[in-house]
């Protein structure tokens, strides 16, 4: 049916490359995020949380009128998560321990200055709220701005990343 | 098919019916989608960006292409209206090939899986959040909100994009088991010869090189956040 060897070839070669694929996702689902401590999730969770906070923050400021009442609440949501960061990190649980994470061992290692990072995201986030309370645009962006570089700062240490 | 016996030396010979440059493009697809999907999965956002970049490039010259290529890659050779998809759907029940390209409903599936594959690109172009690791590079464009709704519809549109393809695969597997190998000259470029029809000559390469330097200025552009050409 087919002329030429180079095709007959990719035909063989798709057919096994799915094989392959197939087998490839059972074994990775079983060595991969299905098996981790719960922990990873939540504090997965709690991250993504904190940056859906985030962006609606930023929504807000992008518009004329930003809505401050949300601002503040969300902030108040970040607030209330960056304080369970510190827990949620228990030895055994970093990327070098085999988990889907991006927990470098720097953590572990370095654990006053992880501390430390997290404690500056509490304490920006609630200077975000009483910012966010008093209703001034610039005021409020310049502290978002502020509080995103405690995201940033945390991440840039101890955060997997291949963006370099 | 039935091919009358000639003598040797006026055996027809095989017609080209693809350009190299329209194959390369094609068969890159088959190596670029699954590292853009395998890149997203890892989580290998800058390979994810780059590979992306390229994909576009490789897009954007399919596109040139399609008007100053060879005949078979062009869209006014293959873009047909619905009376001549449905002429061919008839048709195709009765006879075998008469012209070499696309038929009228493959340059539909064409143009599908060219535009779905555009708008997947494109859709990543915007994507990614600046405190959450990788962006497009024209993500500053558009505010944080946009950006997270084109985000999420990036990660759905994939499923339309494997759906096209398995459709592509699919309608291939059954030309092919009807007798009619489209496999063959994607790989090869030729095809054997139909009676009266002539192949698509030698590549334009003047023209290829023009068409190449135009879809790398246009990717290299977006890399760089689609600055104002002043």
């Amino acid at each position: 049916m087919l002329r030429s060897p180079t095709a007959r070839f990719l035909i063989a070669a798709t057919l096994s490359g799915v094989l392959i694929a197939c087998s490839g996702d059972g074994a990775n689902g079983n060595a991969g995020s299905g098996e981790g401590p719960p922990i990873i999730k939540e504090r997965q969770d709690n991250f993504e949380g904190i940056g859906d906070a985030f962006k609606a923050v930023r929504g807000e400021l992008e518009k004329d009128t930003p809505d401050f009442i949300l601002i503040a609440a969300s902030a108040s949501d970040i607030n209330t998560r960056a304080a369970k960061i510190e827990g949620h990190f228990p030895t055994g649980t970093s990327v070098d321990d085999g988990f889907d994470t991006e927990a470098l061992p720097a953590i572990w290692e370095k654990p006053e200055a992880f501390k430390a990072a997290a404690q500056k995201l509490v304490d920006e986030s609630a200077m975000l709220v009483t910012v966010a309370g008093q209703g001034d645009k610039a005021a409020t962006s310049a502290q978002a701005m502020t509080m995103g570089g405690a995201c940033k700062g945390c991440h840039d240490k101890f955060r997997l990343d291949d963006e370099k | 098919m039935t091919v009358p016996r000639v003598p040797p030396a006026a055996i027809a010979r095989d017609v080209r019916v693809w350009d190299p440059l329209l194959r390369i493009t094609h068969w890159s697809f088959l190596l670029l989608i699954p590292t853009m999907w395998w890149t997203a999965e890892n989580s290998k956002w800058a390979l994810h960006r780059q590979t992306g970049l390229v994909l576009i490039g490789l897009l954007m010259f399919r596109i040139i292409w399609g008007f100053m290529g060879p005949r078979t890659a062009r869209f006014s050779d293959f873009v047909k209206g619905p009376g001549a998809v449905i002429a061919y759907l008839r048709g195709q029940m009765a006879g075998a090939a008469t012209q070499i390209g696309h038929s009228p409903l493959g340059g539909w599936s064409t143009l599908a899986l060219l535009g779905a594959m555009l708008l997947q690109a494109s859709l990543g172009l915007f994507a990614g959040d600046p405190y959450d690791g990788m962006t497009g590079p024209l993500n500053p464009l558009v505010g944080v909100m946009t950006a997270d709704a084109i985000t999420e519809l990036h990660e759905t549109f994939f499923w339309v994009i494997a759906g096209f393809i398995g459709l592509h695969l699919t309608a291939i597997a059954f030309y092919t088991v009807r007798g009619d190998d489209l496999l063959s000259p994607m790989v090869s470029g030729d095809r054997p010869p139909i009676p009266g029809v002539a192949g698509i000559g030698p590549t334009p390469w003047g023209r290829a090189a023009v068409a190449l330097a135009l879809a790398a200025g246009f990717a290299l552009w977006l890399a760089y956040g689609a600055p104002p050409i002043t």
